[in-house]
C-alpha cells in the first residue's frame, strides 16, 4: 500500500482551519427560514428525505457552498433532493416561486421571540 | 428526564462488534468518493476505542436515498490532540473524540499513522 495524500472530502471538511472570532449575536430568524425549518421537519417526519441525503446534497455545492448562508445552503440542499425524487420538476417549481413571490409580502426580519419575550 | 432514561434514547444495541472498549485503533488511510461521515484530519490516525455507540443506518448509503441497511456499528474514538494535529501546542494530554463507524476503523497493528 502506497501513502497517499488525504484530500479534504468537501467544502464542509474545514476542521483545523483558521476560522477567526466566533459571531454569537443573536441574529433572529428570516421569516423565510422559519418557514424552511418548519418545511424541512414535514419533509423528514413523512419520510421523504433524511438529514444524510441533505447534507449530501449541500456537499455538492462545492465551490458556491462557502459564499453560501446556512439556510441558503439547506434550503438549496432540499431542492436539490426533491428534483431528484421527482416530486416535482424544474418548471413546476419554477412557475410556484413566481406564484408565491407575487402574494409574499412579509417582514424580511423577525426578532427573536426569546430576546422578546424578555424585554417585556 | 433520568439519565438512564437518555441514554435508551441515544444508544441502540450493538451485540456484534469487532472492537471493544480499550483496543487500539487506526482510521482508515483512503480517499473514497462519495459522501463520508471521516473528517480529512483524523484518517490515517491512531486512537482508542472509548464506547460503542451502537449500530445504526450506514449515513454513507443513507445519503443516496438508499436504506442505510445493514446497519454500522458506531465508535466514539478517543485520540490525543498531539497526534492529530502537527504542532500541536495545547497541554499534551488534550484529546479528541470523534464517533467513527466500524467500517473506517481497522486495529492499530497493521498499520501506523503515515507522516504527513
Amino acid at each position: 500500500m502506497t501513502d497517499q495524500a488525504i484530500r479534504k472530502t468537501g467544502p464542509q471538511d474545514i476542521g483545523g482551519e483558521p476560522a477567526g472570532p466566533v459571531d454569537t449575536t443573536d441574529h433572529g430568524m428570516k421569516h423565510w427560514e422559519r418557514q424552511a425549518n418548519a418545511f424541512r421537519s414535514v419533509v423528514q417526519m413523512h419520510k421523504i428525505t433524511c438529514t444524510d441525503e441533505l447534507r449530501r446534497a449541500a456537499e455538492e455545492l462545492g465551490e458556491r457552498y462557502k459564499d453560501m448562508q446556512y439556510f441558503e445552503i439547506t434550503t438549496s440542499a432540499m431542492r436539490t433532493v426533491l428534483l431528484e425524487k421527482g416530486l416535482f420538476t424544474e418548471q413546476e417549481l419554477t412557475a410556484k416561486m413566481a406564484d408565491i413571490r407575487a402574494r409574499f409580502n412579509v417582514p424580511d426580519e423577525m426578532e427573536s421571540p426569546i430576546k422578546k419575550a424578555l424585554k417585556k | 428526564m433520568s439519565s438512564e432514561a437518555s441514554l435508551r434514547s441515544t444508544y441502540t444495541a450493538a451485540p456484534v462488534h469487532r472492537f471493544n472498549v480499550g483496543d487500539k485503533v487506526a482510521v482508515k488511510h483512503a480517499n473514497p468518493p462519495g459522501h463520508r461521515r471521516t473528517p480529512y484530519y483524523i484518517r490515517g490516525r491512531q486512537g482508542v476505542i472509548e464506547r460503542i455507540c451502537g449500530a445504526y443506518p450506514n449515513p454513507e448509503e443513507l445519503a443516496y436515498g438508499f436504506d442505510g441497511k445493514p446497519e454500522k456499528v458506531l465508535y466514539r474514538v478517543r485520540f490525543l490532540q498531539t497526534q492529530v494535529w502537527p504542532g500541536y501546542a495545547g497541554p499534551a494530554n488534550d484529546i479528541i473524540e470523534m464517533e467513527i463507524f466500524e467500517h473506517w476503523l481497522e486495529p492499530a497493528s497493521q498499520r501506523g499513522a503515515p507522516a504527513r
